[in-house]
């Protein structure tokens, strides 16, 4: 079996990656190892968050925020995709001094998509807030989608334009044999031209196959969602100080995040949750909504996501080897990323060279950290 | 230090409390959580303290639980009553909620005994208002005395009879039975007949019960089928054919029975394994011959390790209890062997029983996997057959991707209410075996759990500290 790409990993990046290859006419073969968005992109909160990005990430961000806009109509498809704003939340002058210095580094940067808010207009905003909330910052065009589906969107417009997906693949070995790249794997053999790493928490396994180093860390973070609750929040929150996310969906339910890790086994596909933890960051919800006391929670769950050390992902060709390519470790934000970072993965592969920059997150980075 | 307990039992009902008596006399740290005020389980649920006045109305089977409550009271295992287990983990943890707050706790073993659930019956119409199960109408008689007048009872199975008939001695006005047992289960039935003549008295009980119902008077229609409920807002009626003819019964209040199968929340959220058993068509954790699961130090036993009624629940519960004494270090292997004769024996013929009630009773194949596309599903999250085929159409396979597409079985029952059917459906539509297909993936809580007492966590621990240097070997005494 013979395609132009072969992409390992089923996740948003591997689907989004899958579609707009299809889309420039490439032949493409995704490889999973489980089923199509089983991990972190099927799972994660949802956040569709420009607000706070790494400065690094802010012009891919806004990219991708542009392409969420109309990501329904381009894929044919319901990604749940609301636009709601995000809104961080100041509760002391440490907090005000911590958004008085991003924003003058997001000014000097040239970006102006995070505005300062008092607290008369973060109550205007949040009526349910607590008192001691005294102002925020928000991005206007932050939303959130639902995971699962926007995944699947991505692949089944990727099937659409003639893409194969293969499920419950293993990939176990990777080699070149002449201009090609060979994949064997518990589903059979591969060949492709060219060979992108999109294995999000396992994509090191697969980065040393290609002949590559990645210094990924992997790790389970912690959601819990409530039973339907009245509307009382339109805009996705989250803390100034730290680890609180929080937002409601359309149909009621309040979805608590917030980065809180739980014990991941990526060998078994297994999560333990750190049922302590996860109460105190619970309760913390209450303090900024106190309607949250009367909350009951309905699942709690972890993913397995990939982190890396300075936090933002891997993207771009391989360090050692010709016509290969990584997108992974985005350290529990890239979901929002997803569109982008397929987009621009396509115009790497196709064209050479991609429309934005993606210099900062070349797996090089890595090698030059000598002891 | 957070000192550990050697057992910890979840729920009290016969496996349960069999389960506390046996290891706390042979000197194990026991403690026992049940979600109810009093122990007993749903077969003994009040037994010893009935709303009721005419409380031999609810039959010999009922109480004949008083001795055994009685025991589970006067033994030495530490209980907490009204405490509901929401997360149990097979590193030892368990994490219960009373009283508006969160405790934790160890054990070095664990049994799960928190018995079964109703098969799901989704059938046109089940998810109305007006329509409850028989086993809530059996709840509500024996926590409250409460019961319901000119009610259509519909199914089939040993349950849905006793209801009827403890209702009929009540003197409560039943409207009608509506017995789906095919004729074709009788015949079917008859060839493990012989087997559970062994059991003779429980089978001749059985059949006594619709002698009984019929000798009242009431109208009992066999055989029927073509079920549906009538009703826009709430239910109205109930439309069904029997024999030749067909029927439509005005009433606003039917209780629907098909059966019993193992309430799996827990074995299932502990990533126990469990496998498809044909005779009982339910998911059933697997498990050896002592109750012991796929997890070293978790043990199942009563009706959740699959159906076995409460005497065979009870037995269950002892041998369950013995086998972790024995791992335990607290009774020697031949003990255990020795003391397990008696209900290794008894539970051999409850087994054969078993098999002609469960091939007697097998509920209708178009009552478990529902035909109509407007019939419910899910009713927390009210997805229908037809959303249910759309999503498995466009690539949906297995109960997992199904859930995420639908929100079917993402509500607050977790999946219990359509678990069962949409393992089946998803079956028929692969052209596979329902072992291929597997079951939902569940997540902690096993029930809604309030944020505040969530948040206000503690633990505890066995009064009496540990010193597994002083444990001696001794012989369960009984």
């Amino acid at each position: 079996m013979n395609a132009d790409a072969l992409i390992i990993g089923g996740g948003i990046h591997g689907c989004s990656a899958a579609y707009y290859l299809s889309k420039l006419g490439f032949k493409v073969t995704v490889l999973e190892k489980d089923w199509v968005s089983r991990h972190a992109s099927g799972v994660n909160a949802g956040g569709v968050r420009l607000l706070g990005r790494h400065p690094a990430e802010v012009a891919l961000s806004k990219a991708s925020m542009e392409l969420w806009a109309n990501l329904d109509e381009e894929l044919d498809a319901n990604t749940g995709f609301l636009s709601r704003s995000h809104i961080n939340i100041a509760i002391d002058e440490a907090d005000i001094e911590t958004m008085n210095q991003r924003q003058a580094e997001m000014h000097s940067l040239g970006y102006f998509h995070e505005k300062l808010i008092d607290q008369k207009e973060l109550r205007e905003r949040l009526p349910a807030i607590a008192p001691h909330c005294i102002g925020g910052v928000v991005s206007e065009v932050d939303g959130y989608a639902i995971p699962y589906q926007s995944t699947n969107a991505f692949r089944h417009a990727a099937v659409r334009l003639g893409a194969k997906f293969i499920e419950g693949s293993v990939v176990h070995n990777v080699r070149k044999v002449g201009e090609n790249w060979l994949i064997e794997s518990s589903q059979g053999q591969f060949e492709a031209e060219h060979l992108v790493n999109c294995a999000g928490a396992w994509a090191d396994k697969v980065a040393i196959m290609i002949g590559d180093n990645a210094p990924l860390s992997f790790s389970a973070p912690m959601l819990a969602i409530t039973s339907r609750m009245p509307q009382f929040i339109s805009p996705v929150v989250g803390a100034v100080n730290g680890v609180l996310s929080f937002k409601q969906f359309e149909n009621g339910t309040v979805l608590i995040g917030g980065g809180l890790k739980g014990f991941a086994d990526r060998d078994k596909n297994q999560t333990r949750l750190d049922y302590k933890k996860m109460a105190a960051n619970a309760y913390h919800a209450a303090d900024f909504f106190p309607i949250m006391k009367t909350a009951s929670i309905n699942r709690m769950w972890a993913g397995i996501e990939a982190y890396m050390p300075d936090k933002i992902p891997v993207i771009g060709k391989s360090l050692n080897a010709d016509k290969a390519y990584h997108a992974f470790g985005f350290s529990a934000h890239g979901f929002q990323m997803g569109p982008i970072i397929g987009k621009m993965m396509a115009e790497l592969i196709v064209n050479g060279s991609p429309s934005l920059s993606l210099d900062a997150f070349n797996i090089s980075r890595f090698e030059a950290n000598k002891v | 230090m957070i000192n550990s307990y050697d057992i910890a039992i979840i729920g009290a009902g016969p496996a349960g409390m069999s389960a506390a008596i046996t290891a706390s006399e042979a000197g194990a740290k026991v403690i026992v959580l049940d979600d109810k005020k009093f122990a007993g389980g749903q077969i003994y649920r009040n037994v010893c303290n009935s709303p009721i006045e005419q409380v031999n109305a609810l039959g010999p089977d009922y109480l004949k639980g008083r001795s055994l409550v009685e025991r589970f009271g006067q033994c030495s295992a530490e209980k907490i009553s009204s405490a509901s287990v929401w997360h149990v983990s097979n590193s030892g943890e368990v994490l219960f909620s009373k009283e508006q707050s969160t405790t934790k706790l160890t054990a070095r073993e664990i049994i799960v005994s928190c018995g079964a659930m109703e098969r799901p019956f989704p059938i046109s119409g089940w998810h109305l208002p007006g329509v409850m199960s028989a086993g809530s109408a059996q709840v509500m008689l024996k926590s409250d005395g409460v019961v319901q007048d000119d009610a259509v009872f519909v199914g089939t199975g040993p349950l849905l009879y006793l209801i009827v008939a403890q209702y009929l001695r009540l003197g409560v006005r039943v409207k009608a039975l509506v017995d789906t047992t095919p004729k074709t289960n009788y015949l079917d039935s008859f060839s493990s007949l012989p087997g559970a003549l062994n059991e003779y008295p429980t089978l001749i009980k059985g059949l006594g019960l619709l002698k009984e119902i019929q000798k009242s008077g009431i109208p009992v229609y066999k055989y029927a089928q073509d079920l549906a409920i009538t009703g826009e807002t709430s239910a109205n009626g109930v439309k069904f054919q029997s024999g030749k003819q067909s029927y439509n019964l005005s009433c606003d209040h039917i209780f629907l029975h098909q059966g019993v199968i193992p309430n799996l929340n827990m074995t299932r959220s502990l990533s126990l394994d469990h496998h498809w058993s044909e005779q009982q068509l339910c998911w059933t954790p697997t498990l050896d011959s002592w109750g012991q699961s796929s997890a070293t130090n978790i043990s199942v036993a009563g009706d959740c390790s699959g159906i076995i009624g409460a005497e065979g629940a009870e037995h269950m519960g002892r041998l369950v209890a013995l086998n972790q004494l024995s791992k335990l270090g607290i009774i020697a292997t031949d003990i255990r062997d020795t003391q397990a004769l008696t209900s290794q024996h008894r539970l051999l013929r409850f087994n054969r029983l078993r098999r002609f009630i469960d091939r007697l009773y097998r509920p209708k194949e178009d009552h478990r996997i529902p035909t109509q596309d407007t019939t419910v599903v899910c009713r927390c999250e009210e997805v229908d057959l037809a959303t249910l085929r759309q999503e498995f159409e466009r690539g949906a396979q297995g109960p997992n991707e199904l859930k995420m597409m639908s929100r079917c079985g993402m509500g607050p029952c977790q999946g219990r209410q359509c678990g069962h059917t949409v393992s089946e459906l998803l079956a028929l539509w692969r052209g596979e075996a329902v072992k291929e297909v597997g079951y939902y993936r569940l997540r902690s809580p096993m029930r809604l759990l309030n944020l505040t007492e969530f948040s206000d966590f503690s633990h505890i621990e066995p009064t009496r500290a540990t010193d597994t240097s002083q444990v001696q070997i001794q012989e369960v005494t009984r």
